[in-house]
């Protein structure tokens, strides 16, 4: 039986990509497979009995060394702020190259807390920050110093300790460019520096609950038991910042979304299954089923997207325990959850099935990187008519959509000028819109077409350029989604209809963040980690660390 | 010092604030981008470009047009990175003068690795070569047949070839794309509550 990938007209749909789940494929997962057997070590613990002060954690595999800065500081409860409007933080974190010296975290010291504000040297390689959870920092201080474990509830209820609320890499503020660091082996796959700042983050919150309940108490005060530690991830809070990303990297994301694909079809393409392989996937079923009850949101629409995978995963249960192990099994299996549940419940199957197969799932995660400047340069020696018949292949979704209709160009995309991130508001009633940024891709593309038509066909881009170079930027996304064909988000990104909020959950999937918490259409709460082993013994993990069961 | 990636986003943001459409700035800040990478003054050619202000610059639409002076660098360059895979171009042109001929180079470099072209310009004062291979001859009538005392240097360390006063121009420049935000954007823009002590 011939499988084919799944068609970009079915997966590249915002409500489809908005319903992905994490995976084997996730980066915060392939780092820790990537890194299990470094050396991780506490370098330097200089907290003073508040907590407040630094710690130096070292990544070290014998030859090269990784080490992450944590700086905690006092903040007034009315400086906190998830928002990217913050000018404090109770900590903040840089991923330093090597190990540093005094005199590095010195200067450190002076720009890190300070962060867009401050300057970084390409020594350095990421940049965060994170605030409390204040009431539950302070629950798990008290009760540690009483001698206490606290009360768990509480606890898997909010699942971290700190969330983060930015994590910058790749040459912004003065950081190293991506190109000092992308050959080195480790670093293969993407995103591995942010994983391992977020990674090491997590272990200094329970460093800091710790040592602040034992100064407050040394003779009462015990640790957080490692158990609980372990169900306890870091969060963070997102907002729109994080969305324009995927649209302005297409070929990073085609890497992303072609490696599930491949996944996805190489397992559908296993013409017979094993009882063992039916039962392990029952296993983890079973397991999430019930950890999804810890997934807390005050989002009507994340209720209703959660409480529809509640229904759809117990009709899919029936069906599972009954259907025998035909000849591709998974196939069927899937074909069944496309036709008969919402796309939540299938990408989360999906999701599921990968986990049966990490020889096959594994190595792709390696694919999911890209030289994007590749793609970038515009081949004009094509025809205009080539052009047009690309764009009526590729784009026939958005031929139909009349953009002289207010509601389909609502909104504008922009930067801010005082906190230099993306934003988006009502062009009708906001000003700024003749400062747009171009994320409207739809209608771009739809105004192309349109000039080509009117063109000579058989003239070449470079005719057509070299008095229509407004059309530059989108002549250049039509050829990259011609040799990439996942590259494009196949819904208007400015129409009144957009919900933000699936574009980050997009992005955060393949991180592998869980317990999707909305605060509005375009800002979310997430935990990662969750479960992760505990940086003593991450040698240990084999890669199912997210499928056991909380509490 | 400042990343690469501050460097062509700088660039770009300024180019789409001079003016240039989003496309044309992409490129103008890979350029720049190139030239520092190679320790060229590609900041501070371009900070003098638009000084002259690039609407005062003529533009090269079509390799027989009469007027070729004045000409901006950078829509020279995309003239030939997009039209010179036209076998019909390759011959030798002549024109008047042109601004800020450093900001020709990434483009005619990336012309000639696509479309395996060597561009030779000479003039009275700068003769270089473009070629496919990457090696660029500058002036290459002035290599002496040998060299006594020298010395090689190698170095990963680029070192910043503009002054700060040219950066802050070219950022504060860079700002004129960002909108300002009202007390209403700041709310509604990011979508956000403003205190977070849960």
């Amino acid at each position: 039986m011939q499988i084919d990938l799944r068609k970009p007209e079915l997966v590249m749909k915002l409500d489809r990509l908005g319903s992905f789940h994490q995976s084997k494929l996730s980066f915060l997962r392939s780092f820790i497979r990537e890194f299990k057997n470094w050396e991780f070590t506490t370098e330097k613990f200089a907290l003073d009995k508040q907590g407040f002060g630094h710690i130096v954690y070292v990544v070290n595999n014998g030859q090269k060394q990784y080490s992450l800065i944590c700086f905690s500081n006092h903040i007034e409860d009315s400086e906190r702020s998830d928002r990217v409007i913050a000018t404090k933080w109770d900590a903040s974190f840089v991923l330093f190259d090597g190990v540093p010296t005094e005199e590095d975290i010195e200067r450190l010291n002076d720009n890190v807390p300070l962060q867009e504000q401050g300057r970084v040297s390409e020594k350095e390689l990421c940049l965060s920050r994170a605030n409390k959870s204040v009431r539950v920092f302070e629950h798990v201080v008290d009760k540690l110093s009483k001698g206490e474990q606290p009360n768990t509830k509480l606890l898997y209820d909010v699942g971290y300790l700190y969330r983060t609320t930015a994590v910058y890499g790749s040459g912004k503020f003065g950081l190293a460019d991506r190109i000092k660091i992308q050959n080195r082996e480790e670093l293969k796959g993407p995103f591995r520096l942010e994983m391992m700042l977020v990674y090491l983050a997590r272990q200094f919150t329970f460093d800091v609950v710790n040592h602040v309940a034992y100064s407050r108490s040394p003779n009462k005060a015990v640790k957080l038991k490692e158990d609980i530690a372990r169900n306890l991830g870091i969060g963070n809070s997102t907002g729109l910042g994080m969305a324009p990303f995927i649209v302005n990297h297409p070929a990073l994301l085609n890497q992303w979304i072609i490696a599930k694909e491949k996944a996805l079809k190489a397992i559908r393409s296993i013409s017979s299954v094993s009882q063992k392989d039916k039962n392990i996937f029952q296993s983890y079923l079973s397991i999430i089923r019930e950890n999804i009850k810890f997934w807390k949101t005050e989002s009507d629409f994340q209720k209703k997207k959660n409480k529809q995978l509640l229904k759809d995963l117990s009709i899919f249960q029936k069906f599972y325990s009954t259907f025998p192990l035909n000849k591709f099994f998974w196939n069927s299996i899937y074909e069944w959850t496309e036709a008969n549940t919402q796309s939540e419940c299938c990408e989360f199957i999906i999701s599921l099935m990968m986990e049966v197969y990490p020889d096959i799932v594994e190595p792709l995660s390696f694919e999911m990187s890209i030289n994007e400047d590749e793609y970038f340069d515009i081949d004009t020696s094509r025809t205009i008519k080539e052009v047009c018949e690309l764009i009526e292949d590729q784009y026939t979704w958005l031929l139909d959509i009349n953009f002289d209709d207010k509601e389909n160009i609502l909104n504008f995309w922009y930067y801010s000028k005082n906190k230099q991130e993306p934003r988006m508001s009502d062009r009708f009633t906001e000003e700024g819109s003749d400062l747009e940024l171009p994320l409207a891709i739809a209608r771009d593309v739809s105004a192309l077409y349109d000039d080509l038509k009117s063109c000579n066909l058989e003239k070449d881009l470079g005719y057509y350029l070299l008095k229509n170079q407004e059309y530059r930027h989108i002549l250049r996304r039509v050829l990259i989604c011609e040799k990439l064909p996942y590259s494009e988000i196949q819904d208007n990104t400015i129409s009144k209809t957009l919900i933000p909020v699936d574009m980050l959950r997009l992005k955060l999937s393949f991180f592998g963040a869980t317990r999707f918490d909305p605060r509005s259409d375009r800002w979310v709460r997430i935990t990662m980690y969750q479960g992760a082993p505990l940086m003593r013994e991450i040698s240990k993990s084999d890669d199912t660390w997210s499928y056991k069961k909380i509490a | 010092m400042h990343s690469l990636y501050e460097i062509e986003t700088t660039i770009k943001r300024s180019s789409r604030a001079e003016g240039l459409s989003w496309g044309v700035s992409e490129e103008t800040g890979k350029a720049v981008r190139m030239l520092e990478q190679s320790e060229f003054q590609g900041l501070e050619s371009f900070r003098r470009l638009i000084g002259l202000g690039l609407n005062n610059l003529n533009k090269l639409l079509d390799v027989d047009q009469s007027n070729t002076r004045n000409l901006c660098p950078i829509h020279f360059g995309i003239f030939f990175l997009d039209q010179s895979h036209n076998k019909e171009l390759h011959r030798t042109y002549n024109f008047k003068n042109i601004n800020e001929p450093l900001l020709i180079v990434p483009f005619l470099s990336k012309s000639a690795k696509k479309n395996l072209l060597y561009f030779h310009l000479k003039s009275p004062d700068l003769n270089f070569t473009i070629t496919p291979g990457g090696i660029y001859f500058i002036n290459q009538n002035f290599f002496p047949k040998n060299l006594t005392d020298f010395s090689l240097t190698i170095s990963t360390n680029r070192k910043s070839k503009y002054t700060q006063s040219s950066w802050d121009y070219l950022y504060k420049l860079s700002l004129d794309t960002f909108v300002e935000e009202t007390e209403e954007k700041k709310i509604s823009g990011a979508g956000a509550g403003l205190t977070d002590n849960d």
